[in-house]
């Protein structure tokens, strides 16, 4: 196992891990704010992504436009899941298995919708930054994955910063720490869970565009991103958005050294026996307890 | 037993033995599997109705049955009932060294927990290809031979399916009959009271998931007879969640409702494909409207409405 062998592993384990970030803290935070485990968290990036795809190749649209398209695509589906579905069943005071399977049920939906509408076939979406590569110890490393850690790390502290300087941000924490206490203080928990929604989506798209230049994006995408990115979600304490970013990066790294170590077609045997190992050994995250606070 | 209640039970009786000669191979063919998807469903609605777990993993033990039976007959030529049996020691056997701490989980983590362990056993069975053939998979699996009469078309092989589901359905109506049952409400209703009156939760838990195993397997086996060729493609995760639908969608406590879950899962998608490809979403929609609506599943919202019709019919009368 040579030194410039590990560093290509732990560059692709951080690229990886990045994904399954954002993807974890769109999974937290919309649990956070609602109770709800998201299982459609992965068509989230599905939707964003193949939105991308069109906008850039059918409509023509540039680039960054595109882009910023697919991520909205990602939060209208979001808000609008929040105001069809979950808000008529929360006023029902449905059980948490419902919402699971509420959200397996358009798991279901959305993928065979990408099926039927765009294809069987896998896009790919030009990397940022060019094709270029940079060279480390012969490591090599695309301009892509620098651009894809880069705008992961910079939406994890807007995430942050979001939460504890903007009162929308602050009215969110509030409402899912104790909706009642938010709601006399005039804050509507309704609309913060909405927003929960919307901010779950917007993340859940980022992933699945950054994700899309490196392996390509198809309707059967989505379950795989769900449970990494619930992987990550539970490692870093399942409530808190931050930590799920301490998951992801922990999870793209078990995974990489398990392909180096073992071989590439148990990667994710190794990724979900340490799921299971982690949620029954530590059920705080890795974080333990101080995790549950920030974010 | 009233006289009208075994009335009904003997009409039903007569259809039920009837249908297979009358309706088109095809739909015979939907039937054995509604009978399989039974056996494999009632067991996640044991778990799901007693105990309040949301077991994803059904694919795991469904694939362990298949490939028992398929490596024991076509591989080691041993008599179809080994396959049965080494594939019910074995998933039994998993289910207890598994469950023993994953079900130390509660709620979301241990749904999520077992669709890890599905994710890690259709892993697994692609792998090992040398055990399962991989996505090539095993074929020429032997049909059932019941003491010289060859179970080889779905009219013959729907009365032995349905004879086992109907068995396994004997066994968990007993099963939540017993003092077993009587835990597992207690248990669901209000856990801290019923480890109070000192049941052993963990144990209780393991047991039941462990039955549940036992019926995955038997499933699995019966597939693979039936199907004579067995392949990574039929034990995915996709399979765990249409396994979880069964109860899901009939009605989890309910043992009749499996049997209405389980013809949803398998006709609903065949009728709804003669309208082309877009019977998926259809299915996808069809499933979330269930779960929107009728949270108790369809048997319960029946019963709700005949409740309701009552009502209004005694108010007149």
């Amino acid at each position: 196992m040579t030194l410039s062998l590990v560093l290509q592993a732990l560059f692709a384990g951080v690229t990886n891990g990045i994904v399954y970030a954002l993807v974890g803290m769109g999974l937290s935070a919309i649990f956070k704010g609602s109770r709800v485990i998201n299982a459609m968290q992965g068509e989230f990036a599905v939707i964003g992504a193949m939105t991308t795809v069109l906008l850039l190749t059918k409509a023509g649209w540039p680039y960054p436009a595109a882009i910023a398209g697919g991520a909205l695509s990602g939060a209208l589906v979001g808000a609008f899941i929040e105001v069809a579905f979950v808000r008529f069943m929360a006023r029902k005071n449905a059980s948490e298995d419902s919402f699971l399977l509420l959200t397996i049920g358009l798991a279901l939906t959305l993928s065979a919708s990408v099926l039927f509408f765009i294809g069987r076939d896998g896009h790919l979406l030009p990397p940022l930054g060019g094709e270029g590569v940079l060279i480390i110890l012969d490591a090599v490393i695309q301009f892509h994955a620098l651009w894809l850690i880069a705008i992961g790390i910079g939406a994890t502290l807007a995430l942050r910063a979001f939460y504890h300087r903007t009162t929308i941000g602050l009215s969110m924490m509030a409402a899912s720490i104790d909706a009642d206490g938010a709601a006399t203080t005039g804050i509507n928990v309704g609309r913060m869970r909405t927003f929960t929604f919307v901010r779950g989506g917007l993340l859940g798209a980022l992933g699945g565009i950054l994700v899309t230049p490196l392996i390509g994006v198809d309707y059967q995408l989505g379950l795989n991103l769900t449970l990494k990115g619930f992987a990550a979600a539970v490692l870093g304490g399942l409530t808190n958005p931050l930590g799920a970013a301490v998951g992801g990066l922990t999870l793209g790294l078990v995974e990489s050294l398990a392909i180096i170590g073992i071989s590439s077609s148990y990667k994710d045997v190794v990724a979900f026996s340490v799921l299971i190992v982690i949620m029954i050994l530590m059920p705080q995250g890795i974080l333990g307890r101080a995790g549950r606070r920030g974010g | 037993m009233n006289p009208r209640i075994l009335l009904w039970l003997a009409v039903g009786l007569v259809v039920w033995a009837v249908i297979p000669f009358v309706v088109p191979r095809y739909i015979a063919d939907l039937l054995v599997f509604t009978g399989i998807y039974t056996v494999a469903g009632l067991g996640i609605g044991l778990l799901l109705g007693h105990c309040g777990i949301v077991n994803l993993a059904q694919a795991t033990f469904y694939g362990l049955g298949a490939y028992a039976s398929a490596y024991c007959t076509v591989m080691m030529g041993l008599p179809s009932v080994v396959g049965f049996l080494v594939g019910a020691v074995i998933s039994m056997a998993l289910a207890y060294v598994i469950g023993r701490p994953i079900l130390r989980l509660t709620g979301y983590f241990l749904a999520l927990g077992t669709l890890a362990l599905s994710a890690i056993a259709s892993a697994l069975f692609f792998e090992w290809d040398w055990l399962t053939g991989g996505t090539l998979g095993i074929g020429g699996i032997p049909k059932l031979d019941l003491f010289g009469f060859l179970l080889d078309r779905p009219s013959r092989y729907y009365f032995f399916v349905w004879i086992v589901a109907f068995a396994c359905m004997a066994v968990a109506r007993n099963l939540v009959d017993s003092r077993t049952g009587l835990m597992l409400r207690a248990m669901r209703d209000s856990s801290t009271a019923a480890a109070a009156l000192s049941i052993d939760l963990q144990a209780l838990r393991t047991k039941v998931f462990v039955v549940c195993a036992l019926f995955g397997s038997l499933a699995g086996s019966l597939f693979a007879h039936h199907a004579s060729f067995v392949s990574t493609q039929s034990f995915t995760v996709d399979r765990s969640i249409s396994f979880l639908l069964i109860p899901v969608i009939g009605g989890a406590t309910s043992i009749p409702g499996i049997v209405v879950g389980a013809l949803f899962v398998t006709f609903l998608p065949e009728l709804l494909s003669k309208l082309g490809d877009i019977h998926q979403i259809l299915f996808g929609l069809a499933l979330v409207a269930v779960v929107v609506l009728m949270p108790e599943g369809l048997v319960g919202a029946f019963g709700k409405l005949r409740a309701r019709l009552a009502k209004r019919g005694g108010g007149n009368g």
